[in-house]
């Protein structure tokens, strides 16, 4: 496993450290890192990824991960690299973005794997936004057979604004067969000008409503989406959509996209009520 | 020290003015010199300031480049160019400024790998070095200065690790910045002129940042409010020095008109005070503002205005006494004094304007009979009604003058010889037809009126005029005559006119020129021995070679009153011959004397210097008994003053004149010589031989000394000797003779006597 473990406090005082930050390599020179909440072995190991360009201290994140530690819940929450290494801060949106959906995948199972290697054989994915949605993408890639459950809250496609996303595309595509790896500025999730690298933006592009409602429809294990009825960040029609293929969700009215003030608790509740009927396994 | 001379209250007032600007000009120096203190203090402290500042600045700039430094290192996408560069040159020129990490493009960053190389190289980069300074202590920031062509520039460079427990070095970042624009944009550059500052580097130096401050030059920027503050003190000193110098003029001003012109008007009123030129009309209009002066000017007018009135009184006193001075109290007319003065004005102004002159002589004929006739104050009536009418008879503008005595004299200008000949005949007419039997008087009183003219080219002999009609007038005297001669014309023709032109000469030039009166002595014998006793001393005249003899100018002596002069004259001479002692001593002299002279204070001073002779010649006076004696107390006088210096008095001529007993008795005289008139008598046989005699011996016996006067026979002699009379005179014994001849004849006893025993 190409990891490394920095569990200093783990290692010395077992019973006392209840939060390290972990460290992996995951490609060369990227390094990626993320907060290991330890909670009770008994439960289910909660693997918490963020939205689009945020990292794992994003409020609603953190917020979540810290009310499922205390409710006895491992909580590893990381920070996707972006191919930065070591990232520790949000990236912005005009940066030049050279990460794909692939690269994502890859650190999400290189995350699961960790946990699995850590002792945690049922895992459940809980994602937020755009996170909801890389999970989700994992989910469809032939994911680990130790995850037992997805939580998506205010799962989104990825959004192309009022850029038409076929003629995207193709011109991506086209960029790419043309090996031209210019950065391409396209509006992207709450990113009007976002640069990228042309297969990176494909990558992310490519999950649209459809895909993303198509990944919903063949996710291998336990699920639950928690949206929020007053999340503008929603396409139009993105509630009903996601009802209209009977998917289990709950809806927290009055919430929004970041499910913040009163609503921390409604997502925290539905959050636990849903973890406490995933089925539990020792580690060890 | 001595002080100058006394200054005006102008100058007093400049000098105040100019020493109270002088005493502002200091105080206002002062307050510069202490506000240029107080300035020089600002400055300083403005210029630390502004050192601070810039310390400040600098530190600020070099802070905030290492904030960049930190930001770009701890930034992910930094790290990201460290580890995939393929967008570099969109991070170097984009994303570190869209970011707000570098706030504008005078701020440019660059990469370098772990071994100093620039990360990526493009065109655009070729203000940044290539490698990174290998004497730097890479392994944590550094800044320096490098000159580049045309600027400082301002290097920082900075590590970048891949973690933040700076484990994993990726490599370096190099902040590049042109430093002055960068510190002068700061806006916290107060004190500083940011014109000022400067860095000089030559291409290529290198600075430490270290080092920066002592080789940054600056100055402090002008402090506006110390400007202000000294714009605001240097017009308040100049208005206030303007203030002052108007408040200094006004004064000034206000000095001269309320103080120093009323004060020089006041000093010039005294000035014209002084001079008389006062103006009184000047004093009273122009009044002064200040009280004081106001007084003073009032009290000077008041007193310029009685100092005027008493001058004024003064002056009519004056004139009054000036007049009653030129004025003879008994005729009205002018008198001698103003005779002279007229007269000798008149000359004067005949330089300026010639003209003709006559000048007239009046004298009353035989006034001096009237007057022993009717007395004196029927004479003085006389005269009076004389001068009335000689007035009335001159021209208006003609001046009627008494010399003297019955003498009157006009002199007439711009006038012929006939207009002044008309002249003295209108006097003569309107003499004539006064009324003199009013007094009594019924003979009929005339006048003689001598006339002597001098023409306006001959102005040179104007002073031979009075002489010329004194001629005329005793031309006019003459028997026969019409009673007016003119000088030249009438006299002329008249031969004894000449003569009496001749002895009056004489007696004038004598007056003039001492020696020309000659005494001659007379022996007086004392009897019964006939012993030569004394001599009475004789004038004459020697005129052009042969003698004068009294007869002959003592007449004129008497009509021109030239008595006290004439008998100067004897007695200097008399002085003279005593002085030479030819005389022997022991031997008298008796000393003619009229009564006029007495009573003349030269005549009686030169006898008190005559009686210095008196131990040596014992000195008689004799006074002509026919003198006219008007002050007898006076005369009196002067004769005891006299006796009190060794003179014996003698009355001469005793039995010719009037009240011969009155003088006696008033008068101290101790010797009497009987007149020839009486001794004469004593060679008769008759009453009248008794009288004489019995007279001659009552006097004897009362204690005087007798001397009898012409003694030419021995009958006479004897009949003197008998009558005991102590002295004897005459041509029997003696005529009188020159005093070299008195010297030669003492050498021969007896020489010539002829005694009777």
């Amino acid at each position: 496993m190409r990891s490394c473990l920095l569990c200093l406090l783990m290692l010395v005082f077992p019973a006392a450290a209840h939060a390290v930050i972990v460290q992996q390599l995951m490609r060369p020179g990227i390094a990626a890192n993320a907060e290991y909440l330890i909670g009770d072995r008994d439960k289910p190991a909660v693997l918490l990824l963020h939205g689009f360009l945020q990292t794992r201290e994003f409020p609603t994140v953190i917020t979540l991960a810290h009310g499922l530690q205390t409710e006895g819940y491992t909580v590893l929450s990381p920070t996707l690299s972006l191919n930065i290494p070591n990232r520790t801060q949000s990236l912005a949106c005009e940066a030049a973005h050279k990460h794909g959906m692939e690269e994502d995948i890859a650190e999400i199972r290189d995350w699961v794997d960790w946990l699995k290697s850590h002792g945690h054989r049922s895992i459940v994915l809980i994602g937020h936004s755009f996170g909801s949605m890389q999970l989700l993408a994992y989910l469809s890639d032939h994911p680990d057979p130790a995850v037992k459950a997805y939580v998506g809250t205010s799962l989104i496609e990825a959004q192309i604004g009022s850029t038409f996303r076929p003629t995207l595309i193709a011109r991506l595509e086209s960029l790419i067969r043309n090996k031209q790896n210019a950065l391409v500025t396209y509006p992207l999730s709450f990113c009007q000008k976002y640069p990228s690298t042309p297969e990176g933006l494909l990558s992310y592009v490519l999950w649209d409503q459809p895909r993303v409602l198509s990944a919903l429809k063949v996710v291998p294990v336990r699920m639950l989406l928690i949206m929020g009825d007053t999340d503008s960040m929603l396409g139009q029609g993105w509630l009903k959509a996601l009802q209209h293929i009977q998917m289990p969700m709950v809806i927290v009215h009055g919430a929004n996209h970041f499910m913040d003030g009163e609503h921390e608790f409604d997502l925290l509740d539905h959050t636990l009520a849903f973890l406490r009927q995933t089925p539990e396994r020792a580690s060890k | 020290m001595k002080w100058p001379h006394a200054i005006s209250i102008k100058q007093v007032a400049l000098a105040f003015i100019a020493g109270l600007l002088v005493l502002v000009s200091l105080i206002g120096g002062f307050a510069a010199y202490q506000t240029r203190g107080v300035t020089y203090s600002l400055e300083r402290h403005n210029h630390d300031a502004a050192r601070s500042e810039l310390t400040t600045a600098v530190q600020r700039l070099l802070n905030q480049t290492q904030e960049q430094a930190a930001n770009l290192a701890n930034w992910d996408e930094t790290r990201q160019q460290m580890v995939q560069p393929e967008y570099y040159t969109y991070w170097r020129d984009q994303r570190v400024y869209e970011s707000g990490i570098l706030p504008s493009h005078f701020v440019r960053v660059a990469l370098y790998t772990p071994s100093g190389s620039l990360l990526a190289t493009r065109s655009g980069e070729i203000r940044l070095p290539a490698r990174l300074p290998a004497d730097l202590p890479l392994h944590q920031a550094a800044s320096w200065l490098t000159g580049e062509a045309d600027s400082a520039v301002l290097y920082h460079a900075f590590p970048i690790y891949a973690d933040k427990h700076r484990l994993s070095l990726l490599g370096y970042g190099l902040i590049r910045l042109d430093f002055m624009p960068a510190l002068l944009q700061q806006e916290a550059l107060y004190f500083t002129d940011k014109t000022s500052v400067r860095l000089t580097l030559k291409p290529g130096e290198k600075l430490s940042a270290s080092k920066l401050l002592s080789a940054l030059e600056f100055k402090a920027r002008p402090d506006l409010d110390r400007l202000h503050f000294q714009t605001i003190l240097s017009r308040t000193l100049l208005a206030l020095f303007i203030l002052l110098m108007i408040a200094a003029l006004l004064a000034l001003f206000a000095y001269h008109r309320l103080l120093a012109r009323p004060l020089q008007r006041l000093s010039q009123d005294i000035d014209a005070m002084q001079h008389g030129r006062f103006s009184l009309q000047s004093g009273r209009s122009q009044t002064m503002r200040i009280i004081e002066l106001e007084n003073v000017r009032r009290s000077l007018y008041d007193y310029q205005l009685q100092l005027r009135e008493l001058h004024g009184s003064l002056e009519n006193q004056n004139r009054e006494f000036h007049s009653q001075a030129r004025q003879d109290a008994l005729t009205g007319s002018h008198n001698r004094r103003a005779y002279e003065e007229d007269w000798e004005k008149f000359r004067l102004d005949l330089k300026n304007s010639p003209q003709g002159v006559a000048f007239l002589l009046f004298d009353c004929d035989r006034f001096k009979t009237i007057n022993d006739t009717y007395g004196h104050a029927k004479g003085d009536r006389v005269l009076s009604l004389i001068a009335d009418a000689l007035v009335m008879a001159l021209r208006a503008n003609d001046r009627l003058y008494r010399l003297g005595g019955d003498e009157f004299a006009t002199f007439l200008s711009r006038t012929t010889p006939a207009q002044a000949k008309q002249i003295a005949q209108r006097c003569q007419s309107l003499l004539e037809a006064s009324v003199f039997s009013d007094l009594g008087i019924n003979e009929p009183v005339g006048i003689s009126i001598g006339i002597a003219f001098c023409a306006a080219d001959q102005l040179e002999h104007i002073d031979d005029l009075p002489k010329q009609a004194d001629i005329a007038m005793y031309t006019a005297k003459q028997p026969g005559r019409n009673r007016i001669a003119l000088y030249g014309e009438d006299t002329e023709r008249a031969s004894q006119t000449l003569v009496a032109s001749r002895e009056t000469s004489a007696l004038f030039q004598a007056l003039a020129s001492p020696g020309m009166i000659e005494m001659h002595y007379q022996s007086i014998h004392a009897l019964p021995g006939c012993k030569v006793d004394y001599y009475e001393a004789l004038a004459r005249i020697r005129y052009h070679g042969s003698l004068v003899m009294p007869d002959a100018f003592l007449p004129v002596v008497s009509s021109r009153r030239l008595e006290a002069g004439f008998d100067l004259a004897v007695l200097h001479q008399i002085d003279a011959d005593l002085s030479s002692q030819q005389l022997p001593s022991g031997i008298g002299v008796s000393i003619n004397l009229s009564a006029q002279s007495i009573s003349h204070p030269e005549v009686v001073s030169q006898l008190l210097e005559l009686s210095r002779h008196s131990a040596r010649h014992p000195l008689i006076l004799e006074i002509t008994e026919t003198s006219l004696i008007t002050q007898m107390a006076e005369v009196r006088t002067y004769l005891d003053l006299l006796r009190t210096v060794n003179y014996r008095i003698a009355m001469d001529d005793f039995g010719t004149g009037y009240s011969p007993l009155r003088y006696l008795v008033d008068l101290p005289v101790d010797v009497v010589k009987f007149d020839i008139s009486l001794i004469n008598k004593l060679g008769q046989d008759n009453r009248a031989s008794h009288v004489v005699a019995d007279f001659a011996r009552m006097m004897s016996e009362a204690g005087y000394s007798l001397v009898a006067e012409g003694v030419e026979t021995d009958v006479i002699l004897r009949k003197v000797k008998s009558l005991g009379i102590a002295h004897v005179q005459g041509y029997l014994l003696s005529r009188p003779v020159p005093l070299a001849e008195v010297a030669a004849s003492r050498a021969i006893p007896h020489a010539g006597v002829k005694c009777v025993t």
